[in-house]
């Protein structure tokens, strides 16, 4: 699993009256080479032509970005490739592209190519950092102004952020509260503002409050779109789940010793597994009899471990959750709710599964719902994979 | 008479325990008489073990008072167990 995870998030408003954005944002993840790209597009005008000369040009970057041509070429080819605006005779639209890239140690190097959008900014915990970037004329033929790409590499550590805007931004409130707009230095003390108050803030939660920052400041009425986007390197929040008994008992101790060195969270699901844990961690199980409804059993309470549950009515209720996506805040108040809140928080997911057979669900009037634990773990997995975009892996004691 | 120390009463809520009839016992502080809830210390434990003993000859769910198992706990024999209990 990565040391390393990448938070990416943007938030937009759209100009007041549009029911469609001429800035376009793309974001795709390509695993097995550890590569992010990230794309802002903002089109000409505002609306619907706008928003085809921006989805096209976030497009073509996006997608010349995963191939081997030169930075350079392809913004050539975007910019010959946009239809020209009918009134105007000109095509355009800005963009902004940010390629991240992780080896396997903890920092993360950042192509940045950038053509008109406001600068983007680069905090390492809540200290800006200020660089010159690399200027490139394309001197494209039938060029209709200088096109010059500002054309960067940089390097994030874990607490680093990028923070990528359109002008919507850094021109919010111009000509109302601030003459000249917010401009690039008030986004940054407003960023820097907010990091301090919050040094773990997600991106998801940044790049909104610096939308609805520029949109309080447009007076509610946004003069353009209003897009940011941040990236945030962390380190991963990991959690460990633990269901049933391994197949031998010599191997009893071994697996408290894992979930005693791990870094993380630490769930434990199922009865037999929670005594075998509390026995050897020597810390008391004690029931919460206020914590369960009638589909799931009460959850108990032990020193060392975050969350102790029942095991397979637990996990197949987690399942159903998990697929159906349901908010936690719509569930009942017991082992389940605790679990996906658990769940939700984390960004990797280790499972070790015991696979001693449980002697009690032998028994030929416990419902067939209870399905194998494999089964119900797998489920849990393509769940947490597919619908939240987690990292799983698995471990068989 | 009502005895000196409180009786020690242990509901499982294990897997086996649960859904066959023991989440119905969870619900104690409403069926139970008030005397006998202030002379009960209640806990949950998670599998009281009978479930894997086959020397008993009842079936799920199970509760533990004092030392004693009982299986095949309803609402009703729970209270009619436990007041003769208290009131020994
Ligand atoms: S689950 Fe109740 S005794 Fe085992």
């Amino acid at each position: 699993m990565n040391n390393v995870f990448i938070d990416v998030d943007y938030a937009q408003i759209y100009k007041h009256g549009q029911k469609i954005g001429g800035d376009v944002f793309l974001l795709s993840r390509k695993p097995d080479s550890n590569q992010i790209v990230c794309t802002l597009s903002d089109g000409l005008g505002s609306g619907v032509k706008a928003n085809v000369l921006a989805s096209l040009t976030a497009r073509m970057a996006h997608k010349l970005s995963f191939s081997d041509m030169d930075l350079t070429h392809s913004a050539k080819l975007i910019m010959n490739t946009l239809p020209v605006c009918k009134e105007r005779k000109i095509s355009y639209a800005t963009f902004t592209i940010a390629d991240l890239r992780h080896n396997s140690d903890e920092d993360v190097q950042v192509n940045l190519v950038e053509y008109d959008n406001p600068s983007a900014l680069v905090f390492h915990g809540s200290e800006p950092e200020y660089w010159e970037s690399e200027k490139i004329d394309l001197m494209r033929e039938g060029a209709f102004k200088k096109e010059v790409l500002g054309r960067s590499h940089l390097n994030l550590t874990i607490g680093s952020r990028l923070l990528i805007f359109s002008d919507g931004v850094t021109q919010a409130g111009m000509g109302k509260a601030l003459p000249l707009g917010w401009r690039l230095k008030g986004v940054r003390t407003y960023a820097q503002e907010l990091i301090e108050q919050n040094p773990d803030i997600s991106s998801h939660d940044l790049s909104y409050a610096i939308v609805q920052k520029a949109h309080t400041l447009d007076r509610l009425s946004a003069k353009d779109d209003i897009t940011c986007m941040v990236v945030y390197v962390r380190k991963p929040r990991r959690t460990l789940v633990v269901t049933g008994p391994p197949f031998v008992p010599e191997h009893d101790q071994l697996l408290v010793e894992k979930i005693k060195q791990f870094e993380g969270k630490r769930i434990v699901s199922g009865g037999t597994t929670a005594q075998i844990v509390s026995r050897i961690l020597g810390s008391p199980l004690k029931v919460d009899m206020k914590c369960w409804s009638p589909d799931v059993p009460p959850c108990s309470v032990m020193e060392g471990v975050d969350l102790v549950t029942e095991g397979m009515l637990t996990l197949s209720k987690v399942a159903v959750a998990l697929e159906q996506k349901k908010s936690s805040l719509t569930l009942a108040n017991d082992a389940v709710k605790k679990f996906i809140e658990v769940m939700q928080d984390s960004d990797q997911v280790h499972f070790i599964v015991g696979t001693k057979i449980n002697e009690a669900h032998q028994d030929p009037n416990i419902p067939v719902e209870i399905g194998i634990r494999r089964t119900l773990i797998g489920r849990l997995r393509k769940a947490l994979e597919e619908k939240y975009l987690k990292e799983t892996s698995l471990e068989y004691m | 008479m009502i005895r000196k120390t409180k009786v020690s009463v242990k509901i499982c809520v294990g897997t086996a325990c649960f859904v066959q009839g023991g989440a119905d016992l969870l619900l104690y502080q409403d069926f139970l008489d008030p005397v006998v809830l202030a002379n009960c210390d209640i806990e949950g434990v998670s599998c009281i073990g009978g479930c894997k003993d086959d020397t008993l000859k009842t079936r799920p769910p199970y509760i533990q008072i004092d030392d004693k198992i009982y299986g095949e706990m309803t609402q009703d024999k729970m209270c009619a167990l436990l007041s003769e209990v208290v009131h020994a």
